[in-house]
């Protein structure tokens, strides 16, 4: 069931209204594996965000194509789904119907339903939530029913963009180990984008790096899990930040004098 | 990929600009062009409306009156004057206009509409003059004069003219809006039309109605005109209730898999509730003004009516007071039905802290 991702030859230019022509992606080919955990890491304005529309189907690229097994993307649909940057929870539906949504836009029958929606809010610890408004939970919680609500359509790809920017340490923290352990329970394919590579090195398998729009590093990040204070301070995981350090341009002078 | 390439997408996306404005000229005539058609239809002599609705392009048209004025302009002699006074009441349209009594004018006797309305103020003159033997009615009320049939009636038939009125152009309205979001080819051709009657204020347009649509059948045009108010409000709230709900709110759902129906569903029809409700407030709000100001211009039965009367007697009875009494009440009836609207409203919006906050 699970596909190998493949984005061949991929190229998306804007023009903005002022003439301005912005190629946000540029030739990237790469394939992904069913089950990795991708970090996509890059400065501001490099082309995470367009990568991730374009697999999501929300942005059609100006050349190439990105394929989900056999399959060429074509448009947006469940079996890649997404959690944004912003706030996308709909505030005018409870967090169980929230939840809901994508089961009840694929049809599935009532008691599959409510027993999907059950058993993702367990997941994601929101079950005595099920019934409050999106407006009486806190930052942190509405992610939690983002991710909730991408995990129910059942896709074996989920896409998150910088998901857990906006958010505190410690809530970051928390949902790094939410996110963690319902990915290794379900094996799914993982695309984060990050800018911060802290995160990086705790979430990720791999980490593209994209520079300008060109895919300029490809890093496996083979440290032992759970990745905590120790390891990310070992001398592996230390050299892969200096790697991604420098691709982004910054020195290790520029780094430390920052 | 070559840097030609990339010229090339800049001329692709200039030519796929061009076609698009291209294309919103072609729906724009097509939708006025649809609109005449509609009119047309409407005033046909197999339609049953075709006595009140004269046709757009007919000898007693509007705007054959003012093609009749224009072209007086460029005959010379006198040709301002004639265009004054044939602009929108030439001869036929005046005899369209006064009237002694409409129910025995000849054209309304097999009028389904009028029929129906003789027959509500009779039963109601029936009842009246049996309950009351004709005394004077009480101060603040001015008897009026017999043929007006009491008060009941013409305050009844307003309020439920507004309500039917707004009612039938909410749910136009609304249909329309919603589905030119499911449909984008409904709000290209619909949104020239509904810009194009938006601007000119309701107000000045409402005395038009009442001469084109004729005032021996109230009905069509208090009715007509409400409907057409609320309709065109509830198409411009519906839309942009719609736009404002965030894209990313979209894009997610389509992400989960939603589908235009689930969409529909889930997001546009619950997501635009406030805004509409706002609007729908607003849009009754103007209807009752509106509702009566037509009347005052003319039409024999309903509050409007008896405000116009009032003006006549005003000097003579106790008229002043009378005009005060009516404007209380229906303030008073406006009031009533916002504060139900309200307290349905709050229940709809009560996911929404800002709903809450403007008051909707
Ligand atoms: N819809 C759009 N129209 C025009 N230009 C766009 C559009 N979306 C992105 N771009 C351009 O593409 C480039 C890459 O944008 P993108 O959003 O992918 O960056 P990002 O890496 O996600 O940045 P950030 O970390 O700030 O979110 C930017 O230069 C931006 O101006
Ligand atoms: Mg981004």
């Amino acid at each position: 069931m699970s596909r190998v991702v493949s984005f061949e030859g991929l190229w998306c230019v804007f023009e903005h209204r002022s003439g301005q022509l912005v190629n946000a992606l540029h030739d990237v080919n790469f394939e992904v594996q069913p089950g990795e955990f991708v970090c996509v890491v890059g400065r501001s304005g490099h082309g995470k965000t367009t990568l991730l529309r374009v697999l999501a189907g929300l942005q059609p690229p100006t050349a190439g194509q990105t394929r989900l097994g056999d399959s060429v993307v074509e448009g947006p649909g469940a079996d890649r789904a997404m959690v944004f940057q912003q706030d996308t929870v709909f505030p005018w539906l409870h967090v169980r119907e929230n939840v809901e949504f994508g089961l009840r836009a694929l049809k599935v029958d009532d008691a599959e339903r409510e027993r999907t929606t059950a058993h993702w809010l367990d997941a994601v610890g929101l079950t005595d939530f099920a019934d409050s408004w999106p407006r009486e939970l806190s930052g942190g919680m509405r992610k939690r029913v983002a991710l909730a609500s991408a995990m129910a359509v059942g896709s074996d790809v989920i896409l998150m963009d910088e998901p857990f920017g906006s958010l505190d340490y410690f809530t970051r923290r928390n949902l790094h180990d939410v996110l963690l352990d319902l990915w290794e329970a379900t094996q799914k394919t993982i695309f984060f984008v990050t800018h911060d590579i802290e995160e990086a090195l705790i979430l990720a398998d791999r980490v593209i790096l994209l520079a300008e729009g060109k895919l300029v590093d490809d890093i496996p990040v083979n440290l032992p899990r759970p990745r905590d204070e120790d390891i990310r301070a070992s001398s592996a995981a230390v050299d892969i930040t200096k790697t991604i350090l420098a691709h982004l341009g910054i020195t290790e002078e520029e780094a430390t004098q920052v | 990929m070559t840097s030609k390439d990339v010229l090339d997408v800049r001329a692709k996306a200039q030519r796929e600009k061009r076609r698009r404005r291209i294309a919103s000229i072609i729906y724009i005539a097509i939708g006025i062009a649809l609109f005449f058609v509609a009119w047309i239809l409407l005033a046909h002599e197999k339609s049953p409306w075709n006595y009140d609705i004269p046709p757009p392009f007919g000898a007693v048209g509007p705007f054959q009156d003012i093609f009749q004025g224009v072209w007086g302009i460029f005959q010379g002699e006198g040709a301002i004057a004639h265009f004054w006074r044939n602009l929108g009441t030439s001869q036929d349209m005046k005899i369209k206009f006064v009237h002694a009594c409409p129910d025995l004018h000849p054209a309304n006797v097999n009028n389904p509409f009028r029929q129906v309305i003789s027959s509500l103020m009779g039963w109601k003159y029936t009842a009246e003059t049996a309950i009351v033997t004709g005394g004077p009615a009480p101060v603040p009320f001015v008897q009026l004069p017999d043929y007006c049939y009491g008060y009941g009636i013409h305050l009844l038939v307003t309020i439920v003219r507004i309500l039917i009125g707004a009612a039938l152009g909410t749910i136009a309205g609304l249909a329309i809006g919603l589905s030119s979001l499911v449909f984008p080819k409904v709000a290209q051709v619909f949104t020239p039309i509904a810009s194009f009657f938006g601007t000119a204020p309701i107000f000045i347009a409402a005395p038009f109605f009442v001469i084109w649509f004729g005032v021996e059948v109230p009905i069509m045009t208090t009715i007509g005109l409400v409907t057409f108010y609320t309709t065109l409000l509830m198409y411009f709230f519906s839309r942009r209730a719609a736009e404002n709900i965030p894209v990313g709110i979209v894009e997610s759902a389509l992400t989960l898999g939603g589908t235009p129906r689930s969409i529909f569903r889930w997001v546009y029809l619950p997501g635009t509730v406030p805004e509409i409700a706002g609007g729908f407030r607003i849009a009754l709000a103007g209807a009752w003004g509106l509702g009566v100001l037509v009347e005052v211009l003319g039409i024999q039965v309903g509050g409007g009516h008896l405000i116009d009367i009032w003006r006549f007697l005003i000097g003579q009875l106790q008229a002043p007071s009378a005009l005060v009494a009516l404007i209380t009440f229906y303030a008073a009836l406006a009031v009533v039905v916002d504060a139900i609207l309200l307290v349905i409203i709050r229940y709809l919006t009560r996911w929404s802290e800002a709903g809450r906050r403007l008051g909707l």
